[in-house]
């Protein structure tokens, strides 16, 4: 047999160009597009049909090319070829595994091919019929489910894989996939879990069980009950919780690491002498070339198991060294065509090994730190769609953890303090950080730096008013726990609130074309609740009685932001429109930052003018705040520190639909690839039998 | 514990009878009483066991000797150390009793010298011995397995019988029968007291002397002896046979009981073994008790009787239902899983030695399995492993980050039947807190301080594990929650745990908060920390909705408060990553325990207690541990003496020849770190922490100051401890000072050109706190020197003999040389009169305040390893 594998092989190779002449499996093939029953006149027919190469293009294109009548006629062949080939998984023989599975896939993927518009159950009725469709689905899942536990080759795993992720992705909307209706009643949960929980196996397949399990968890997510929500809300195996971490952290520091190549080598050499010579006009160019391809179903998985899973919020400060070194490629690596960055399973024989590498070069970093790493570099640019619906969901799983009580434990924890270097957008007025220079601090400062980052770098015409307002929510939230729970966190908070203020001076200066698009009084008073909150609550979080004397002098220094923000509040609020109501909120909101800058500002003039000074220094005026607080009331102001949960649903579903669809037809890109790929690697088999 | 003494008493009298050659034989004894003995302190009120004790006693005082029973109702004062043990219990039977019993033995120890009758008289005892388990319903199940390990022990241990009479024919004649009747009132009598028995037994030559003093170690308290036993251990390795045939029973008998009394016994072992040849023949004495103590076949022989006998324990332990087994997600896995998801996979690794099983993961809970050590001991091993690796990591913070995650992995494997074995309470480990692991200060080696949340609880060995509460406290499971019909069934159990505990109940908001709908606010979660105190805050209380009416609050309050709060809190140290530990050893105790608990799972749990330990990797400890006893026996002669010294002797736990284990001064910083955090004097940061001079506060500081500064200035004589630079020195809360590290002991010292020369360390900084030279309290403290010294003159053959006993077979630098000992009692000036004494002080004084050496000694610290 194999001898015959190896002609048909030599024979395609030397005649690609033309067009090949039919090996023995083509023209069984043909014999199954027929109308005939093939073991009607061969009761061996489906044995030996396992026993031969797959031609999955043939079979794929043969598929592709019928119409829907033509199917219809040879559905008798098609579903006993389905039903032969299922028969076919649970045989000793591990090369009729393999071939029954390839058909599978290839079955899946020609049919979906041919009826792009049609639902799941047209596919169900051609593959399998109505009538037996259970039965077969189940007998489906359960060998799959034992080809995943049992004690099967890698790569056979792998192929079980790759034929759930053709089964998952079938149609675009995965809730549309209705055949998954089986795959929700014959769990393979249990199979994916245990694939986590076991480092080898993790290593080898961790990726594809994420990123399947991702998947199954978004269908019918808003309509219906789906056991893998509720199992995985569940979990609390440390080791299985872990695994799903250690591939999620893989992916995204894979991710970091690429991006930081491409970053060095835009930067490297005569690029860097010229741009210094330029100056910053290329920036924007060397900009373009260091987009790396985001990875949202990753993303997805982590927001998944931040989100629903509490369980999974410890292993967020899980530590582990670093893995920005790059890791030699695994075993599959060589013989794989170069798919697309950050689409593939990145190299995973880093943490191999349970114990910690002893390399004391390594820094210890955990799956947070990796995650606030990614989260820089994808929110530096939010122009193309991909990159903001990623800097979108980064937002919100920082918004979920920020609203976590044990994560913000940790966040704030002063031992567990970390060097983080996030990326930054190079812009003309300010260095480059230089990496050594940050000490370690708490994880909640790089979370606020990032923050202040985002914040500082997006002020632009085409204003992500969304994320902002996400952003600023984040920092609230932060802000929240530091109040109720007294952390004086020893934190620059002036470079917090220089922000913020320039964010309100950007809503000013661009109130008419913004306000055409957005609520700019939402985010607005987002902004100036934050600044009461340090107003009214400071003594209890702020790290030294000087930086409420700062946060003073910074709002009587700007007051001319707050002066012109409450002109146009309450402009707009005593206009009748739409916007009359939350401007208006915006008036009441500044009563406190007024009141400062009324009581204030007199005094420093009367000092200035007493002193014969016309330029105050800072700490003049430092000095004269220290000594009129004592004159100056303030007005409580009602539920500063509370704020309104994450919740899905309904704000984010028409969000993660549209995720969804697309990480779907990502990963049926993608599966395609690799399943021929897989086709090399499979002729282990074909040497074993 | 009086049942057992009495118990153990009575067999062990029994034993003397027998030449000292057949007490291998005899081991049965000792261990078959244990049979009984085992059950007794676990069951608070055995009546039935101490009534059959009762009929026991009877027995054996009626049948061997034909004695008048009025007699033994005579009235001759108890053994001490029964009549201690009779405090509590009812007097079922007379103290006098088994007073009788024990003279009796004694007598027929001598009698033995002349007649050989003893083997029939023997098989009487054996009979009564063997007659007590039918009489105890639980002993008699477990006694057939016992035997047979006996018989193992006896092929251990024993030489072939016929070569062990002849030596005992040997011994006899070399008895001396006069000699003894003195011995005899002195072992009677009430003085006689662990530190002589084992003072005898370490001196005397005769074997008789030594199994009746290996038999009456059966009758003193627990306590007593475990303060010896480094000292029995260094016997039983390094001295003639006849000592450690006298020892072994007690140490089995012993081991049986207690798991950790075997792995005490197994890790001083091994450490003492160390130092000898491996050639030499008594070397795999020690070896051998060590290879029989870790093949665990010396099991408890009543652990059975024992765990039926307390099934209302588990009640109290474990949060949920739960079994450590586990969960919800287990349950749900199907079967294929069940391989798969053992938790001990991402464990770390731990270096399996080869006489132990590696499959056995630290979280068996069955103690029916064979290995009863074995997750202690994996226990102990990642802990020392972890040292190890951060010894490579070059910089402090490296070493800090890769302990917190190296302990965060740990975490993983607990709760386990696993302890502290430096407390002093049953318990088991729940939960390392990682991230208040500190990397203590060494310059090549890489001790580290960990805390260690415990469940207190009855017997560690056979109480049951806690259940494993995660990290999270699992509140909500959000929207999955809420959905109809999901189908897991394991959906039960954690309802249950949850409404078990507690804390849980008001969480209730957080199942169904996503589910409300939008506009939820967050409730404040009633289990943190911030909730107490938020009260006292105005502004807090005034938060609340309902108020329509606007609150006005003046701008300066807000300030005032800020700048008060940070005024109120403690002085605390600046975080400095080349001294993390620093900031975590100032932070006061009762503070860290409440800080820690609020965020631990387990805090809610009332027997939920926080240990701290430091672990030492690469460090010999004995000396330590030497120096600890010492301390230890100064100071309870201190006590007796009624002489106001203080000091701290802080416990150690030898591990092997270079590792160990040390209980940390609690609230105490080195004076190192306090010059360098406060840039004071010492006396100006007693002003700081204290008060003024005439404060209360300052002056209880002063005198605690003074008094510990005495007692060690004492102990530093004496011992002629050395190395005494600022950061072997530590300065408590309450103003005591603490010396640590007594790596430098007796005849070594370190190899640094003759520094440190003065009697003691006595810098004008201390002088300064003290008051000046000619302050009350300086003379105070000469005055308190002196009488420690008297004292301690009073009792110096105490102190003498646990350093003599470990002098034996030890390579210790402490050791080197052959005037320890001579030099050691010089120091305690024993042909001194009381006048002469109080110069000799006077002069020490002098001598160390004048003392070059000492500055230049700091100085030298203070350029080489950045010691201020």
């Amino acid at each position: 047999m194999a001898q015959v594998d190896k002609k048909a092989g030599l024979l395609r190779k030397s005649s690609a160009s033309r067009k090949p002449l039919k090996e023995k499996v083509v023209l069984m093939y043909d014999e199954i597009f027929g109308l005939e029953d093939p073991a009607k006149n061969n009761p061996r027919f489906w044995e030996e049909l396992f026993l031969m190469k797959v031609n999955l293009e043939y079979l794929e294109g043969k598929l592709e090319s019928l119409d829907g009548d033509e199917v219809m006629k040879i559905k008798d062949n098609i579903n006993s070829l389905f039903h032969n080939c299922i028969q076919a998984l649970a045989e000793e023989h591990q090369i009729k595994v393999v071939n029954a599975l390839q058909t599978l896939c290839a079955l899946l993927r020609g049919v979906h091919q041919r009826n792009k518009s049609t639902s799941g159950f047209d596919i169900i009725n051609m593959l399998m019929g109505f009538d037996k469709a259970e039965l077969r689905m189940k007998a489906l899942m359960e060998s799959l489910d034992a080809q995943l536990c049992g004690d099967r080759s890698h790569s056979l795993k792998s192929l079980c894989f790759k034929l759930l992720l053709c089964l998952v992705t079938v149609t675009d909307n995965i809730s549309q996939n209705t055949i998954l209706e089986y795959v929700m009643i014959n769990s393979i949960f249990e199979a994916i879990l245990q694939i986590l929980s076991h480092t080898p196996s993790r290593i080898q397949h961790g990726y594809d069980a994420v990123v399947l399990l991702v998947l199954l968890v978004n269908y019918r997510k808003y309509e219906s009950v789906n056991p893998y929500i509720v199992k995985l809300s569940i979990v609390d195996d440390e080791t299985t919780l872990n695994g799903m971490g250690l591939v999620i952290s893989q992916a995204l520091s894979e991710y970091n690491r690429q991006y930081k190549d491409k970053e060095e080598e835009a930067q490297g050499g005569f690029f860097s002498a010229f741009t210094n010579m330029v100056g910053s006009m290329f920036i924007a160019d060397a900009e373009e070339k260091i987009t790396v391809h985001t990875n949202e179903a990753i993303l997805l998985a982590l927001y998944e198991a931040v989100h629903l899973n509490r369980n999974f919020i410890t292993v967020l400060a899980q530590s582990h060294p670093e893995i920005d070194i790059v890791s030699t490629p695994s075993v599959a690596a060589p013989t794989m065509p170069i798919a697309p960055l950050g689409t593939t399973p990145p190299s995973l024989d880093m943490l191999a090994s349970p114990e910690l590498p002893l390399d004391p070069n390594l820094q210890t970093s955990n799956l947070l730190i990796t995650f606030l790493k990614y989260s820089s570099i994808v929110m530096q640019d939010t122009k193309d769609e991909h990159r903001l619906s990623s800097a979108k969901l980064c937002l919100i799983i920082l918004t979920c953890i920020a609203e976590d009580q044990y994560a913000n434990s940790f966040l704030h924890d002063d031992n567990m303090s970390f060097r983080v270097n996030l990326h930054r957008m190079p812009m003309r007025h300010r260095k480059k950080l230089a990496d050594k220079s940050l000490p370690s601090r708490p994880l909640v400062c790089a979370v606020l730096d990032l923050m202040v980052e985002f914040i500082v770098s997006h002020m632009m015409k085409d204003f992500p008013m969304d994320l902002y307002v996400r952003c600023v929510q984040v920092i609230h939230k932060l802000i929240c726990y530091q109040k109720k729970c007294r952390i004086r966190l020893h934190y620059t908070w002036r470079e917090l609130w220089t922000a913020l203020i320039n964010l309100l001076k950007f809503l000013l200066s661009h109130e008419t074309t913004l306000l055409a698009k957005y609520n700019i009084f939402n985010l607005a008073l987002l902004v100036v609740n934050l600044f009461n909150m340090f107003i009214t609550y400071g003594d209890t979080f702020l790290p030294t009685p000087s930086s409420y004397d700062e946060l003073y002098y910074e709002i009587v220094r700007m007051h001319q932001v707050f002066d012109n923000l409450y002109c146009m509040v309450l402009r707009v609020s005593t206009n009748t429109g739409q916007w009359k109501e939350p401007a208006s909120k915006v008036t009441h909101a500044l009563g406190n930052i007024r009141a400062i800058i009324n009581h204030f500002n007199p005094k420093i003039e009367s000092f200035a003018a007493v002193n014969h000074i016309s330029q105050l220094s800072e700490d003049q005026v430092l000095e004269v705040v220290r000594s009129n607080y004592d004159t100056l009331t303030l007005k409580l102001q009602d539920g500063l520190d509370q704020y309104e949960r994450y919740s899905e649903q309904p704000k984010e579903v028409a969000f993660f639909k549209e995720l969804v669809r697309s990480i779907s037809l990502n990963v049926r890109k993608n599966v395609s690839l690799t399943t021929l790929s897989q086709d090399v690697l499979l002729k282990e088999f074909s040497t074993i039998s | 514990m009086s049942a057992i003494g009495r118990l153990s008493l009575v067999m062990g009298d029994t034993d003397v009878a027998f030449p000292p050659s057949q007490v291998e034989d005899l081991q049965l004894s000792p261990s078959s009483s244990s049979a009984s003995a085992v059950s007794c302190p676990s069951s608070p009120s055995s009546s039935s066991t101490s009534s059959s004790c009762s009929d026991h006693q009877h027995l054996q005082c009626t049948s061997p000797s034909s004695s008048d029973s009025s007699s033994t109702r005579g009235c001759s004062p108890p053994l001490d150390v029964i009549s201690e043990g009779y405090g509590e219990l009812d007097f079922v039977i007379d103290p006098e009793m088994a007073q009788k019993a024990c003279q009796e033995v004694l007598q027929k120890l001598q009698r033995q010298q002349g007649d050989s009758e003893p083997i029939g008289d023997n098989t009487d005892h054996r009979l009564d011995n063997g007659a007590i388990p039918p009489e105890l319903p639980e002993g008699g199940n477990c006694k057939p397995p016992k035997i047979s390990e006996e018989d193992e022990d006896e092929e251990d241990v024993g030489e072939d019988p016929p070569c062990g009479t002849v030596r005992s024919v040997q011994r006899k004649q070399k008895n001396d029968s006069s000699k003894q009747s003195w011995l005899l009132r002195l072992f009677e009598s009430k003085l006689f007291d662990v530190s002589m028995a084992i003072s005898y037994l370490y001196n005397s030559k005769e074997p008789g002397v030594q199994a009746y003093i290996g038999n009456r170690l059966f009758s003193f308290r627990h306590e007593g002896v475990d303060f010896y036993l480094p000292q029995l251990l260094n016997m039983y390795v390094h001295m003639d046979e006849e000592v450690g045939d006298a020892i072994k029973p007690y140490i089995v008998h012993r081991c049986r009981q207690s798991v950790g009394f075997s792995l005490q016994c197994v890790w001083l072992l091994g450490a003492y073994s160390s130092d000898m040849h491996i050639s030499a023949q008594r070397h795999s004495r020690g070896a051998r008790l060590r290879k029989v103590i870790l093949s665990d076949e010396l099991k408890p022989s009543g652990s059975h009787t024992r765990r039926e006998a307390h099934p209302s324990s588990e009640a109290c332990l474990s949060p949920s239902k739960r079994t450590h087994q586990r969960s919800k997600s287990d349950a749900m896995l199907s079967v294929s899983l069940s391989s798969g998801l053992k938790r001990t996979a991402s464990n770390p690794k731990v270096e399996s030695s080869q006489d132990e099983d590696p499959n056995s993961s630290c979280e068996s809970t069955d103690t029916e399995t064979p290995a009863r050590l074995t997750p202690q001991r994996e226990f102990i091993k990642s802990l020392m492993g972890i040292g190890k690796r951060l010894a490579t990591l070059p910089t402090k913070e490296q070493k800090t980050q890769r302990l917190i995650s190296e302990l965060s992995l740990l975490n993983h494997k607990l709760p386990a039947r696993v302890w502290l074995p430096t407390a002093t309470f049953e318990h088991h480990v729940v939960r390392v807190p990682h991230t208040q692991a500190v990397v203590l200060n060494s310059k090549d080696k890489a001790p580290y301080l960990i805390y260690v949340e415990v469940l207190e609880c009855e017997s560690l060995e056979t109480s049951p594990v806690p259940a494993r509460i995660p990290e999270t406290r699992i509140r909500s499971t959000r929207s999955a929650e809420n959905l109809p019909d999901c189908g897991i069934t394991a959906a039960e159990p954690r309802v249950a745990s949850f409404t078990t505990v507690p804390n849980y109940d008001n969480d209730d908001e957080a199942w169904s908060v996503d589910d409300i709908g939008d506009l939820q606010v967050e409730f404040p979660e009633v289990h943190t920390s911030s909730c107490d105190n938020i009260s006292q805050f105005s502004v807090d209380s005034i938060t609340s909705q309902e108020s329509k009416e606007p609150i006005f609050i003046a701008a300066g309050d807000i300030r005032r408060r800020l700048s008060e709060q940070l005024a109120h809190t403690p002085t605390s140290f600046r975080r400095d990553p080349e001294d993390p530990s620093a900031v975590a050893l100032k932070e006061p105790w009762q503070e860290k325990v409440r800080r820690i608990r609020e965020a631990s799972p387990y805090g809610h749990l009332p027997n939920w207690r926080l240990l701290s330990v430091i672990v030492k990797c690469g460090d010999d400890l004995r000396q330590e541990l030497l120096a600890f006893q010492v301390l230890s026996q100064l100071q309870s002669i201190w006590i007796q003496e009624r002489v106001p010294l203080w000091i701290k002797p802080y416990k150690i736990l030898v591990i092997s020849s270079d590792s160990g284990m040390i209980e940390p001064v609690v609230n105490a910083v080195s004076l190192h770190q306090v010059k360098k955090q406060s840039q004071l004097s010492l006396l100006d940061y007693f002003l700081q922490e204290h008060g003024g001079y005439t404060t209360e506060a300052f002056l209880t500081a002063q005198r605690n100051f003074v008094q510990s500064c005495a007692g060690y200035c004492l102990i530093c004589y004496l011992l002629q401890v050395k190395d005494r630079h600022n950061g072997n020195i530590l300065l408590d809360s309450e103003g005591h000072i603490i010396h640590i590290d007594f790596g430098f002991i007796l005849s070594s010292s370190p190899r640094n050109l003759g520094f440190e020369t003065s009697a003691f360390k006595l810098t004008s900084e201390f002088v300064d706190v003290m008051g000046g030279l000619d302050g009350d309290m300086f003379n105070y403290y000469k005055m308190l020197m002196l009488q420690g010294l008297i004292a301690a003159r009073k009792h110096m053959e105490k102190v003498i003999q646990i350093v003599e006993i470990m002098q034996q077979g030890s390579h210790l630098p402490c050791f080197h040389g052959s005037s320890t000992i001579r030099t050691l009692k010089e120091r305690f000036h024993m042909n001194l009169t009381e006048e002469q004494l109080q110069v000799l002080v006077e002069q020490m004084v002098d001598g160390s305040m004048r003392s070059l050496t000492t500055k230049l000694y700091d100085g030298f610290q203070y350029l080489t390893n950045g010691i201020m």
